[in-house]
């Protein structure tokens, strides 16, 4: 797959600068390096291969700002880096999200951040920050904001129109889950468009990366995303090792995967009580916070803490488990079973529940890739992808585990798919344990201070909601020099304006809520 | 004794008879409002697996009057740009309707504020205006969702009174009478749920639907409407609000109770108390249904009354009217 994207990029593209990269140190396969005329060339011909466009970021190197898309493919792991070099002074770049619906929420988001204007962009206003802010946050030297700029801060305001009136669904709304805020233009009942308003809990994670050292940002990660905050300390974790080239005691990766493995059950037993709530249900939230409590106290147990874990150190973890931690899971395997059918009985074959959700908020598969989403999302469209499969790290490639697909894409297939992951990863538990070498839980000579040699990496993890990806530059100090997230839920949200069009106000909720959306996550 | 018996002759039997009612209504009223908020952070509580109130008083069974203290306590804010005489009305409006239905309510074979011979009628002409306090309600908040919750009130209520009277129908056949009175003697053999289970089904369904409780509380979805029709109101205009709803649950309890169940009829026991009994435990079906279903969808419950429960009410109506011709 790799060599034969890299021959046909070299035979139909011409002025294309294009290598293979070693993964095992990179993170991706193939490096290209684009000029302004030919970008839009080079991202149509991932397009046509069908690849998705996993991240789209910005460094700045002082000399030149440089652009990053990072594309994969779902059939076949290929991932490929392409770069563009734009001046600092007045930086400008063709915009590609005519060919990527999600490449107008990054390039937004870059150019609020970066100060980089996209020629051709429709709409390019603020998408995080909306006013007080007086200069670009990620550019190194100081950037004031252009006078342009300046009129596109807080430039939101739904113009009013006969026939339809606008809703505020949020900042402050029960079924948000937390602060999005979504300008909902309704037509009576029927949603006419729907517009997220991100930014309310943006918090600039990726700034304070570049502030403090690799092991000072370690807390960090798991306050993006608080109901799955192991699986986010383990892609800082690793891309990290990656950098370095740690290699982690095979013990460590077990466990890793333990862990992680009951992280993710917890979190959907939280969405499960969240789109129940949504739809009106209330008691599910509590049955499945039950449930949820029995996973804490084992991981408390192992952690220290109940909710934003700090588990995973660079080579290896923080505390080594113990006996009790293995009678406690192993006793709560048994439970989970007997509950998720429960949670069968009592949910799934809830005529009132089957009637709300099958058949809404269709997600066709021919346009996961225009948005890159990932996780229970695409899985539900039929595709079997999981970076647990394609792109194993901790101890998933020594456990065999099927991947759940729906087939049509909608509210339901969300929802089984979900519940059929808890059974797997219960499964993938259990089998960890049963396997669960002895040995060293740490790595041996991992310097206190970690200084990474120069360079780029790029780590994904399968997180709850989907393929969580640390893109890291390193300038061999202590610090990233610039540490991007590619977070799942921005692009999973990215799809709720298409899926929300022309439907029931109350089958939008549902759609939202079938997202399980994390807003720290997406504002960071 | 002299002068009470004189006010007597004066005024009227009828009327003292009246006044020592309506009192007593009120009181049943804001006690039944009492137990009833107990009785469902209790049954919610238990349901999901938690204790529920118990700090206050023991089982908790002071706790609502702690909460209406509270309600009592608030302030009471009117939100700019609200239609003022609309947006004071609406709470005030919506708890007439509710009491009068109280007053031809047989509590027991001696226990009724008056016996019209057209009771049932009463009830169903006054309970169709507490959605004329929603609707006003909704749309003197000015308030978005507060004016789809009012308008989503309207096309329910309509749908669901059809439904309701129709089920209610063939028993009044069976009875030959209006009066309630008269169909509880008539339930003195057996009940009128072994002649008439699908009408019973169907006023039960329907009445759910009209007190806008789960699966149909569609007016105050809060998933999606915040709060529904009453997002603006707070303190005691809120909690009359919440006050009608309890009530209305009783009452629609009570009508099923005196239709099918026989009402007081029962052996052993007075007959106030088996109404009761009978009563709340339609009562607490309907709350076990709150804290098991999820909500329906909007055009789902109205396809739900004019495709399923008026065809199926209609048939019955008719099916009951020829056997008893023949």
């Amino acid at each position: 797959m790799v060599k034969k994207t890299l021959e046909d990029i070299k035979n139909t593209l011409q002025d294309v600068d294009a290598s293979e990269i070693s993964y095992a140190e990179r993170g991706y396969h193939l490096a290209i390096e684009a000029q302004k005329g030919s970008l839009v060339s080079v991202v149509e011909f991932f397009a046509d291969k069908g690849f998705y466009l996993a991240d789209l970021c910005c460094v700045d190197y002082v000399e030149y700002l440089e652009l990053v898309y990072l594309f994969n493919n779902f059939k076949e792991l290929c991932r490929a880096k392409v770069t563009l070099k734009v001046e600092p002074d007045k930086p400008v770049a063709p915009t590609i999200s005519h060919i990527y619906t999600m490449a107008h929420w990054y390039e937004r988001e870059i150019h609020e951040f970066f100060g980089v204007y996209f020629e051709g962009h429709q709409k390019l206003t603020y998408l995080f920050l909306h006013n007080g802010i007086d200069c670009y946050p990620l550019r190194k030297n100081r950037v004031p904001v252009t006078d342009d700029d300046k009129k596109l801060l807080d430039s939101f305001k739904p113009e009013e129109e006969e026939d339809a009136f606008f809703i505020n669904l949020g900042p402050q709304h029960p079924s948000t889950h937390g602060v999005l805020r979504v300008v909902l233009k309704m037509d009576g009942e029927y949603i006419l468009s729907a517009e997220p308003v991100l930014g309310y809990l943006h918090r600039m994670h990726e700034k304070m990366a570049e502030n403090r050292s690799y092991q000072q940002f370690l807390p960090n990660p798991a306050r993006m995303d608080y109901p799955g905050a192991l699986l986010f300390n383990l892609a800082h974790v690793a891309a990290v090792e990656k950098l370095c080239g740690i290699e982690v005691p095979e013990r460590a990766q077990y466990i890793r995967t333990i862990t992680c493995e009951l992280n993710r059950i917890s979190s959907h037993l939280l969405w499960i009580g969240a789109f129940l709530g949504d739809l009106g249900g209330l008691t599910p939230f509590l049955y499945a916070f039950d449930d949820r409590e029995n996973i804490l106290d084992i991981l408390e147990s192992a952690t220290g803490s109940r909710l934003t874990y700090c588990y995973f150190r660079f080579g290896g973890l923080y505390n080594d488990i113990d006996d009790n931690f293995i009678d406690m899971t192993k006793k709560f395997i048994k439970r989970m079973h007997e509950r998720l059918g429960m949670y069968e009985k009592l949910i799934t074959k809830n005529v009132i529940f089957i009637n709300r959700v099958r058949g809404i908020g269709i997600l066709e598969q021919s346009e996961v890739p225009k948005y890159g989403c990932s996780g229970p999302i695409i899985r539900s469209t039929g595709m079997p992808f999981d970076i647990r499969k394609v792109e194993p790290y901790a101890a998933y490639d020594k456990i065999d585990f099927e991947i759940p697909t729906g087939k049509t894409g909608d509210n339901m297939d969300r929802y089984m798919v979900r519940m059929k992951e808890m059974e797997i990863s219960l499964n993938i538990v259990e089998k960890a344990i049963e396997k669960l070498p002895s040995g060293p839980f740490n790595a041996e000579k991992v310097p206190k201070k970690l200084k990474p040699p120069k360079g780029d990496v790029y780590h994904a993890v399968e997180s709850t909601r989907g393929e969580t990806g640390v893109y890291i530059v390193s300038d061999e100090s202590d610090k990233p020099y610039r540490m991007r997230w590619r977070v799942p839920s921005f692009s999973n949200l990215m799809t709720f304006p298409a899926l929300a069009q022309r439907t029931l106000l109350a089958d939008a909720i549902a759609t939202m809520g079938s997202f399980d959306l994390v807003i720290p996550e997406i504002d960071r | 004794m002299n002068e009470l018996n004189n006010i007597m002759s004066i005024i009227g039997k009828e009327t003292v008879r009246a006044i020592i009612g309506l009192i007593g209504v009120l009181v049943l009223v804001v006690i039944n409002a009492l137990i009833l908020t107990w009785a469902e952070r209790k049954v919610a509580g238990h349901m999901q697996r938690r204790i529920a109130a118990k700090e206050v008083g023991p089982f908790g069974l002071i706790q609502p009057i702690a909460d209406s203290l509270k309600l009592l306590g608030k302030e009471l804010i009117t939100p700019a740009n609200v239609e003022r005489s609309l947006f004071y009305l609406a709470p005030t409006l919506i708890f007439i309707p509710v009491l009068v239905s109280f007053v031809v309510i047989p509590f027991d074979s001696y226990l009724q504020v008056k016996d019209m011979n057209v009771g049932i009628l009463v009830i169903l002409a006054f309970s169709s205006l507490s959605v004329l306090s929603i609707l006003i309600a909704g749309w003197g908040s000015n308030n978005k969702y507060s004016l789809i919750g009012a308008i989503r009130s309207v096309a329910q209520n309509i749908a669901y009174e059809i439904p309701l009277l129709l089920s209610l129908l063939p028993v009044i056949i069976i009875a030959h009478s209006l009066s309630l009175k008269d169909i509880v003697e008539a339930q003195n053999g057996l009940w009128f749920v072994v002649y008439q289970p699908f009408a019973f089904l169907i006023f039960f369904i329907a009445s759910v639907a009209e007190t806008n409780r789960t699966p149909f509380d569609l007016p105050e979805a809060e998933s999606e409407l915040v709060a529904g029709f009453h997002t603006e109101y707070t303190g005691m205009r809120f909690a009359l609000f919440f006050l009608a709803e309890y009530t209305n649950i009783f009452i629609v309890s009570a009508i099923a109770a005196t239709f099918f169940l026989g009402g007081y009829q029962g052996p052993i026991l007075p007959g106030i108390v088996w109404f009761f009994i009978k009563t709340y435990f339609l009562v607490f079906v309907i709350l076990w249904m709150r804290w098991t279903f999820p909500r329906v969808r909007f055009d789902q419950l109205l396809n739900f009354s004019w495709k399923v429960l008026i065809p199926t009410s209609l048939v019955n109506l008719i099916i009951t009217a020829g056997i008893l011709k023949l």
